[in-house]
């Protein structure tokens, strides 16, 4: 494996994913930045720590002997211990995550051209705040300059890309925002291949108003 | 740290050594790590309802804290049962030298929370349970061991050392289950305050693990 990434999610943001109150798509970068980055994971280890003793120091709630005979019960109606089924990681040439949400989708994402140099496979999230692809940046290609309508998260999950402020290798994670303007270019060793997800770009259609405003967060967990 | 090493616990019945043991030689001795610990190797069902007498009450405390849009009034019930489930299913996955109990626990009972608001919430059929985002904890170093045993005992002491206005923020986030912008409205406070008082707490509570380490798109 390649050396560590240099770009991490923020800690805010692991702390949001630590107490699960991370937005689903950013969840699914953040997964997939933690598969490559050591750091990140010790962090998150840390941030799950809190969490626990918080709970454990809360005032605990009554809770009625019903409900253990009622765990006991359908404990006892399991069938009898087999071997304890490993634990199915997909082991492919993604992220975890990444595999499930190819290999559960209801249909197989398919590649398509965005650009000259630039191929798309959007991946099936259940979630319509952002949208959650795979890009492909052939190499040496260049993406068309853009700005972004609203946060888009990115992490490399082979090869490597650059923009004007820097080169990012596997495991990089990295954030735009809107304003910033940007012209990712492939490496010329290879092809590059990132996870990303886009912010839904404001539409009017919602009769509820939904995305009228993005600055109002509904948790849509 | 040789003092410690391995003091052996023997289960009565089965007369196997039965303990958590760390390859550095530190042991995970809490009562609530040895319990899982014969709940996973044993199956016993009695080490079993001592955990659950200990952790439902507490499960269902964190379930009642989240008052989020679909949760319905017997959820916290439900998810008493639910985790408790996924505690005897899963407790031989338990390895005391990675993680406490307490800890093992609280993100089994945070994934459950999570994929139940989903469920609740969500019409769409969502491809991922939140067990998929999860990493096991790192292989285990002997430095790494010690550091994340000294860890959950600094947490422990500086929890309650905290000032308020810090924990309470805390609280909101992981037992409420609300973002920092929910937290800021809730408490009225710029969200600024909010994320600075976040930041204040996570720098106590020593999370960050490489101190030099500075994110160049750590824009707000």
């Amino acid at each position: 494996m390649s050396k560590n990434p240099l770009h991490h999610p923020t800690t805010e943001m692991l702390l949001e994913f630590a107490a699960g109150t991370l937005d689903t798509a950013a969840s699914i970068c953040v997964s997939a930045h933690l598969h490559f980055c050591p750091k990140c994971r010790a962090e998150l280890q840390n941030l799950s720590v809190i969490g626990a003793h918080l709970m454990a120091e809360t005032q605990s709630e009554e809770v009625d002997d019903a409900l253990l005979s009622a765990v006991m019960e359908k404990i006892d109606a399991m069938p009898s211990e087999t071997a304890h089924k490993q634990e199915a990681t997909a082991e492919g040439a993604y992220p975890n995550c990444v595999e499930k949400l190819i290999s559960n989708a209801p249909r197989a994402p398919v590649w398509k051209r965005l650009s000259k140099s630039v191929n798309i496979a959007r991946l099936f999230t259940g979630q319509n705040k952002y949208e959650v692809a795979l890009h492909q940046i052939c190499a040496g290609g260049k993406t068309p300059k853009h700005d972004h309508n609203g946060t888009e998260y990115t992490v490399v999950l082979q090869g490597c890309f650059s923009d004007e402020r820097s080169v990012y290798n596997e495991g990089d994670f990295i954030v735009r925002k809107p304003g910033d303007v940007h012209q990712p270019m492939g490496a010329n060793n290879g092809d590059c291949i990132c996870l990303s997800a886009l912010e839904a770009p404001i539409k009017v259609t919602n009769p509820f108003g939904f995305f009228l405003k993005p600055f109002l967060r509904i948790n849509p967990m | 740290m040789h003092k410690e090493i391995a003091i052996l616990v023997n289960n009565k019945t089965t007369n196997k050594p039965n303990v958590a043991v760390l390859k550095s030689g530190k042991k995970r001795d809490d009562k609530w790590s040895l319990l899982l610990t014969e709940v996973g190797k044993d199956r016993s069902r009695k080490a079993f309802m001592e955990l659950f007498k200990h952790f439902a009450p507490l499960l269902k405390s964190f379930a009642q804290a989240n008052r989020h849009q679909g949760t319905l009034p017997g959820m916290a019930e439900d998810l008493v049962q639910e985790v408790m489930i996924k505690v005897w299913q899963k407790a031989a996955g338990f390895n005391p030298e990675k993680a406490s109990a307490t800890t093992w626990i609280y993100t089994v009972a945070r994934n459950c929370r999570i994929d139940m608001l989903r469920r609740k919430s969500n019409t769409q059929h969502l491809p991922l349970e939140n067990e998929d985002f999860w990493h096991e904890p790192d292989e285990e170093t002997p430095v790494s061991l010690l550091r994340q045993k000294r860890y959950e005992e600094h947490i422990k002491n500086s929890l309650s050392q905290l000032p308020k206005e810090q924990d309470e923020i805390l609280r909101k986030v992981y037992l409420e289950g609300k973002s920092h912008y929910e937290a800021s409205c809730e408490l009225d406070l710029p969200l600024g305050t909010v994320k600075s008082r976040v930041r204040l707490a996570l720098q106590k509570l020593q999370v960050l693990v490489a101190a030099d380490y500075k994110d160049e798109f750590n824009h707000e």
